[in-house]
């Protein structure tokens, strides 16, 4: 697994579509995954827009959020895709004492 | 020197902007009425320029380099960035002479922001910055902390960086009235299983905590705690370095709706930096009676 390359190959999707002062955000056409080093899994996620295989494979969970944002998926869509991989929390924070 | 004339934080969730009607009516009337009375507030006491601290969510740094504070010392920033958010997209002006001074002077005092001469705003401050302005012609400087991405600053320095803030902004000779803004929080969760959970007891504890000016408890949360309200919980670091600019001044909370169409707790809280200023009997009522409401 190559953690790095497949976070900087999905920020650098995500922000190849933005409208930042650089360019106009069309920059997702075309855009060049083959550039990455990525292993075959990292390489199929993204092929696939897989949102659940991003999130096994450990990425930040802030990109993803950004990623699946900018493919087109609402939040109510993409929990229904990670709710099989939640854990019970059993720890209790300070403000529920 | 310039004074703290307005004083505020506010939840950035991007549905605010994106999908503003699908929250209830009463709760999106709550939160953009306590908006709109800090937006005639900034108006009435003549801001002239405003600080706004909020997350850096992966949009201007990247994993080579993450600073944990920037401030941006440019002429304009660019914003937002986000090619769905229904903000148009601008350059907005900064103030590079303020921008400087408090690079100079949270530098002088410990602290060792990074600095940028053009940054792209997101939705953490384009949101709350166009609540207060539509034009978006008030001055800004933007200061982007890292709250996402591990290791992050403890809570108490963020709040300790707000104290330096508070400062440089008050030892600052070219404007007389700016305002500190504080955009992000509260409890959510994105990007895992969680997504669309409020943490309702969080944000009401840490409403009440700064309220009461009980920061301790708050102060010394570890991450892996703050962690229990979401990770977006982090982003209270905004709300902190808010509190510490105005320090020992308490917030009143003027807005909190769980609004869970927009996965975020939504709360807009103000620190009254001029309790002498004129108000109306008809302000102060309505500002009771909004807060009454948020905190039942």
């Amino acid at each position: 697994m190559s953690w790095y390359q497949m976070h900087r190959a999905v920020y650098d999707w995500v922000r190849a579509g933005e409208v930042n002062s650089g360019d106009g955000g069309d920059g997702r056409a075309g855009f060049d995954i083959g550039a990455y080093e990525l292993s075959d899994e990292e390489r199929k996620a993204f092929d696939n827009q897989d949102i659940a295989a991003f999130y096994n494979l450990g990425l930040h969970e802030v990109l993803l959020n950004r990623y699946a944002r900018a493919a087109g998926f609402a939040r109510d869509d993409y929990r229904k895709l990670l709710e099989p991989f939640g854990q019970q929390e059993e720890r209790r924070a300070r403000w529920q004492r | 020197m310039a004074e703290i004339v307005l004083a505020y934080c506010a939840s950035h969730a991007p549905m605010m902007s994106s999908a503003r009607m699908a929250a209830p009516e009463e709760q999106r009337t709550n939160f953009f009425g306590a908006l709109d009375h800090i937006r005639e507030e900034a108006v009435e006491r003549g801001v002239q320029a405003c600080v706004v601290l909020s997350n850096e969510h992966y949009t201007n740094f990247f994993l080579e380099n993450f600073p944990q504070l920037c401030i941006g010392l440019g002429e304009k920033n660019w914003g937002p960035t986000e090619e769905w958010l229904p903000i148009d997209k601008v350059w907005v002006p900064g103030h590079a002479g303020l921008a400087n001074h408090i690079a100079r002077h949270t530098l002088d005092a410990g602290f060792d922001p990074a600095f940028s001469h053009q940054l792209e705003l997101d939705h953490g401050i384009m949101t709350v910055y166009y609540e207060l302005d539509h034009s978006m012609k008030i001055p800004l400087v933007p200061i982007v902390q890292n709250c996402a991405v591990p290791p992050l600053v403890p809570v108490r320095r963020a709040y300790e960086f707000g104290k330096a803030l508070g400062d440089a902004i008050r030892s600052y000779p070219g404007l007389q009235r700016v305002a500190v803004i504080g955009a992000g929080g509260l409890s959510h969760w994105i990007g895992n299983p969680r997504v669309g959970d409020i943490a309702e007891d969080f944000d009401r504890w840490f409403l009440e905590r700064l309220e009461r000016g009980e920061l301790d408890q708050v102060l010394d949360i570890p991450d892996d705690e703050l962690e229990l309200a979401g990770n977006g919980a982090h982003e209270i670091r905004s709300w902190l370095a808010v509190a510490g600019a105005v320090d020992p001044v308490r917030p009143r909370t003027l807005a909190y709706e769980p609004v869970y169409p927009w996965i975020t707790g939504m709360a807009v809280a103000e620190w009254d930096t001029q309790p002498d200023r004129q108000q109306t009997s008809a302000t102060v009522e309505a500002q009771d009676s909004r807060r009454e409401e948020s905190l039942t």
